[in-house]
């Protein structure tokens, strides 16, 4: 009994200062939104804000119109197919990597996660002007050289939606890349060895060894990256939606249409709310999907 | 000796697949690259090759000398170096007690730490600056450090968590009726095993705060307490002047330490479980 | 428990390292030797801040000015802005934000420092710019209308279209073989306002009624689409300069701050006045922005002498001439104008003549949501070619929705 609770506090003792960090940094901020929900902080009552209860809650049903159903539909195609396409690359990739006699590896992952290496918004400002821009963007310049008419990347709804999928691809691979990588080291050599000698083929290994083995290590990662995907801001924004620079496409993932609907109304009151509603609905899919890290199957 | 063949073709295939894959993937960069060794004052310009005509290393020159980069890239060091060992000094004791302990409250805790993520964070900022004003943070180094700590400490904490999960127990076990104590434990037996998640954990810190710019340019008032991201953000075309030729240059510039992290870390990164013979 | 202690310990220890290595350097306070520090936040070129750097150091010596540039300085504003502690004294911006700021109460009005009469001086139209609910936010500098541009390597003298059919007729013939005989932005509610200003429609009214389904709107923008067809597809800022400035358009409409960047690249660049618009007769009527000197209101009861002083040092005629010699700027002080330095300047004289017909941009919050709906509804019609009168209706739907829930 005294071990236990002596084994409990141990813990805690331990843990304290991350959970700490945590608690003021990611949990505060949320409470205080919860809080910023439930008042009337806006332009016109910036300090003497009150208290006004489910008013912005109720106010805020307005903006989930079909514009916010459609949204929402793009967001979880979009994250869904982000997800699979990033799985599946980044799962071939590092497993070539990983491949024994490949004496150049380090080389090849260096440069191939060097889109890690740049702040997100220099990478996606030389996509958008470097690459996809209709006048001087290289791709043009491409189609171009080969006798192609110039294609306006970001202009139409479907070619925006996989301009804007190859982008993010580019961002996040590199990280998918390293946290599968990093799980494949963690796999015990000798279970290979022995399916080598029962005969498996590759599949076989990957099926029955590799993806039970890694599924636990990078679980969190992938819930993680999950959720960013789902509230991803920056690609299509600043890609299709940067006030001044619109390119003509209509994607709208739930960020960008909350943005352009209720953020840019400097009413913090109503935006908390959205903020909050936005939150909900992503634990109740998480919920629902079924999604969390599983973490008793690690444990041999 | 066919099959050496066979695997030295299949090795080189390996190798041209992987030389083109990095090609592409390196196309922004290369642009990028081509246009900052670009004695024309224009990203945009109309005939574009990767070997430009005139070359000119000016514009490095320019990162150098007209931008206090110097500065910005000390205090991003300092940022990065000081979060790092934070960051690490509170998610591997955290991360070791959550993969190592029972106690109560250990898996809603787990659960509900990353569910935190599913939280839009667009309007953290003020929430931050609310938390942080008071205390004196704004402004000061401390206050940048204990927001970068934070935000990544749930990843630190479950990436590692992850990990030691793989690790045999029965090793701790044996140490423990040796008579090592808990530090000693995780400093030399789970730290050593660990080392792969640690690289990765690390670099991923590393990068988040290199890269990072709202906090940095929002928390931190004047041009000499600019992080490199957020010194890039600000020479980053503002409508009026800006160069682009420079602001390629510096985005170079600003992704090479990190380049040089990344390669000495891979080394880290590969001797795992392997080198150390441990069965489960 | 010793093994807690002593992590206890480390954490302390490892705090107190921190806190030796962080600096602390609070915006702007009083120093030990009574001189002033007055922190002044802007976006501007550094051309024009190395001016009033210049003369504020000759000017009011004992007083430590910091000029410190943002990048987002309107956000920062918002989070900071009545923290002493982090905000600036003043900032130099655009008038358009002053709305949001003097009902967020974080502006002091400037006739609390300088007293009004003293203000008649500059030219009404950038004082009534400066006016929100009846006082007087901000100290103009100078101001500035998009330019009608063009190059004289391609368009003579003689070809510079007077009317927008001219222009018209131009683009025709002229845009061909990836040239293009005149672009601007043609889908950004700041470039295109000028177009829907010049049919006497409006993006938003005095009294905070968006006018995107105006019937005159409409028909600017219905008649705007045939310009745009001979545009290329992007409408951003980079795009349209860098097909000016490489000598691959031959004309457009731009701010005037792009024309140091083409003279320094050896253009011969002329500016002409703005088209007129045939249907009605009014040249196309850009908005005009008056940048100027915002004062927090903290430091106008804090450090009331000082920021004075400051203000003083700016009012100046010299200063106008100084930043037009700088950096084209148009003065906002009527005296400049009588000087033969400013007579003088094609491209501050040919700004004054714009300005006569141009529309101060709107300095109520409410503008804050329409620039992001008129875009909108402008990409809606010039992009995506959908009808106009329905997509004008559906603007209009939406900004008065957003702009029902800034309350």
């Amino acid at each position: 009994m005294n071990r236990k609770k002596k084994n409990t506090l141990f813990a805690y003792a331990w843990s304290a200062p991350s959970l700490l960090l945590i608690l003021l940094i990611v949990i505060f901020p949320i409470l205080y939104t919860g809080y910023i929900s439930l008042t009337n902080m806006n332009v016109y009552h910036w300090n003497d804000y009150e208290i006004i209860g489910l008013e912005n809650y109720k106010d805020a049903l307005f903006v989930f119109d079909n514009g916010f159903i459609k949204a929402f539909l793009v967001t979880i195609l979009w994250t869904i197919v982000n997800m699979v396409l990033q799985l599946i690359i980044a799962f071939i990739l590092a497993s070539m990597l990983n491949i024994r006699k490949l004496k150049l590896r380090n080389v090849y992952k260096t440069l191939l996660i060097f889109p890690w290496a740049m702040p997100g918004y220099v990478s996606i400002l030389l996509w958008k002007t470097g690459m996809f821009n209709s006048q001087f963007g290289l791709l043009n310049q491409w189609l171009a050289s080969v006798g192609e008419e110039p294609v306006r990347w970001l202009n139409s709804d479907v070619m925006a939606f996989i301009c804007c999928t190859v982008v993010n691809l580019w961002l996040a691979l590199p990280f998918m890349i390293t946290i599968i990588d990093g799980a494949l080291q963690s796999i015990d050599k000798s279970y290979y060895e022995s399916a080598l000698l029962d005969g498996a083929t590759w599949m076989e290994r990957t099926r029955y060894i590799t993806i039970p083995m890694i599924r636990a290590i990078i679980a969190p990662s992938v819930v993680i990256t999950v959720f960013t995907t789902f509230k991803q801001f920056d690609v299509i924004y600043l890609l299709t939606q940067q006030v001044g620079s619109k390119t003509g496409a209509d994607i709208h993932t739930i960020m960008t249409y909350a943005y352009e609907n209720a953020f840019i109304t400097n009413n913090y009151g109503y935006s908390s709310a959205i903020s909050m509603i936005i939150f909900i609905i992503l634990i109740l899919f998480s919920m629902v999907t079924n999604m969390k890290p599983k973490e008793e199957e690690g444990r041999a | 000796m066919s099959k050496k063949v066979k695997e030295g073709i299949g090795l080189t295939f390996v190798n041209i697949f992987f030389i083109v894959i990095c090609f592409v993937t390196l196309v922004p960069i290369l642009y990028a690259f081509s246009v900052s060794l670009n004695a024309n004052n224009s990203l945009l310009s109309s005939d574009f090759s990767f070997i430009p005509e005139h070359l000119t290393l000016n514009n490095y020159k320019a990162v150098f000398t007209e931008e206090p980069i110097l500065l910005w890239l000390k205090n991003s060091l300092i940022l990065a170096v000081v979060t790092l060992v934070l960051s690490l000094g509170t998610g591997v004791p955290a991360a070791y007690v959550f993969s190592r302990k029972k106690f109560p409250g250990r898996k809603a805790i787990l659960r509900i730490l990353i569910l935190l993520y599913a939280f839009p964070s667009l309007l953290s900022m003020t929430a931050l600056y609310k938390l942080l004003s008071p205390m004196g943070l704004i402004n000061t180094k401390i206050g940048l450090i204990i927001v970068y700590t934070g935000t990544e400490a749930v990843f630190a904490l479950w990436n590692m968590k992850g990990y030691f999960d793989t690790i045999p127990v029965e090793i701790e076990e044996a140490a423990t009726i040796d008579g090592a104590s808990s530090v000693q434990i995780v400093t030399r037996i789970v730290l050593p095993l660990a080392k792969p998640t640690i690289a990765v954990t690390a670099m991923m810190i590393l990068i988040y705060v290199w890269n990072e710019y709202i906090f940095a340019i929002n928390f931190m008032t004047g041009a000499d307490t600019y992080t490199l991201a957020g010194g890039l953000y600000s020479l980053q075309a503002t409508e009026m002047s800006g160069s682009w030729p420079i602001f390629a240059a510096a985005s170079i510039v600003v992704s090479i330490p990190i380049l040089i992290v990344f390669f000495a870390l891979q080394k880290n990164m590969t001797t795992g479980l392997t080198s150390g013979g441990v069965k489960g | 428990m010793k093994k807690i202690c002593s992590l206890l310990m480390i954490c302390c220890l490892l705090a107190g390292m921190l806190c030796g290595c962080g600096s602390t350097d609070s915006g702007g306070s009083q120093a030990e030797d009574g001189t002033t520090t007055i922190t002044i936040w802007h976006d501007k070129e550094d051309a024009i801040i190395a001016v009033l750097e210049e003369r504020l150091k000759v000017l009011a010596p004992e007083i430590n000015i910091v000029f410190e540039k943002k990048s987002d300085l309107t956000e920062a504003l918002k989070m900071v802005g009545n923290d002493p502690k982090a905000a600036p004294d003043m900032y130099f911006f655009a008038h358009d934000k002053i709305g949001v700021y003097a009902e967020m109460d974080i502006l002091a009005p400037i006739t609390d420092i300088i007293p009004k009469e003293e203000l008649d001086q500059y030219m009404d139209s950038t004082i009534a710019a400066a006016t929100y609910k009846d006082e007087i936010y901000q100290l103009p500098i100078y101001y500035e209308t998009l330019l009608f541009m063009y190059n004289r390597l391609y368009m003579d003298d003689s070809e510079v279209p007077e009317t927008t059919e001219e222009l018209y007729a131009y683009m025709e013939e002229n845009t061909k073989g990836g040239h293009y005989g005149f672009v601007e932005q043609h889908s950004t509610p700041y470039y295109a306002a000028g177009w829907i200003n010049g049919f006497g429609g409006y993006i938003l009214n005095e009294d905070g009624v968006p006018g995107l389904d105006d019937a005159k709107t409409i028909a600017a923008v219905e008649y705007h689409k045939k310009f745009v067809a001979l545009m290329p597809g992007e409408t951003e800022y980079a795009t349209v300069n860098t097909l000016f400035s490489e000598g691959m358009a031959h004309s457009t409409i731009a701010g005037p701050w792009m024309i140091p960047t083409v003279r320094a690249q050896g253009m011969d660049v002329g500016v002409a006045p703005m088209p007129v618009i045939d249907e009605t007769g009014t040249p196309i009527a850009p908005y005009m922005g008056v940048q100027g000197i915002q004062v927090l209101k903290f430091a106008a009861e804090n450090k009331k002498d000082a920021v004075e002083q400051v203000l003083r040092v700016l009012m100046e005629p010299e200063v106008g001439v100084e930043l037009a010699q700088a950096s084209g700027c148009a003065p906002a002080n009527e005296a400049c104008y009588e000087l033969d330095e400013i007579k003088s300047d094609e491209v501050v004289m040919a700004m004054k003549e714009t300005a006569e017909s141009a529309v101060p941009m709107p300095n109520i919050p409410e503008m804050d949501v329409m620039w992001t709906v008129a875009g909108n509804f402008l990409t809606d019609v010039n992009m995506s070619g959908k009808d106009v009168a329905e997509s004008a209706a559906d603007a209009q739907k939406e900004a008065e929705k957003l702009i029902e829930s800034m309350q």
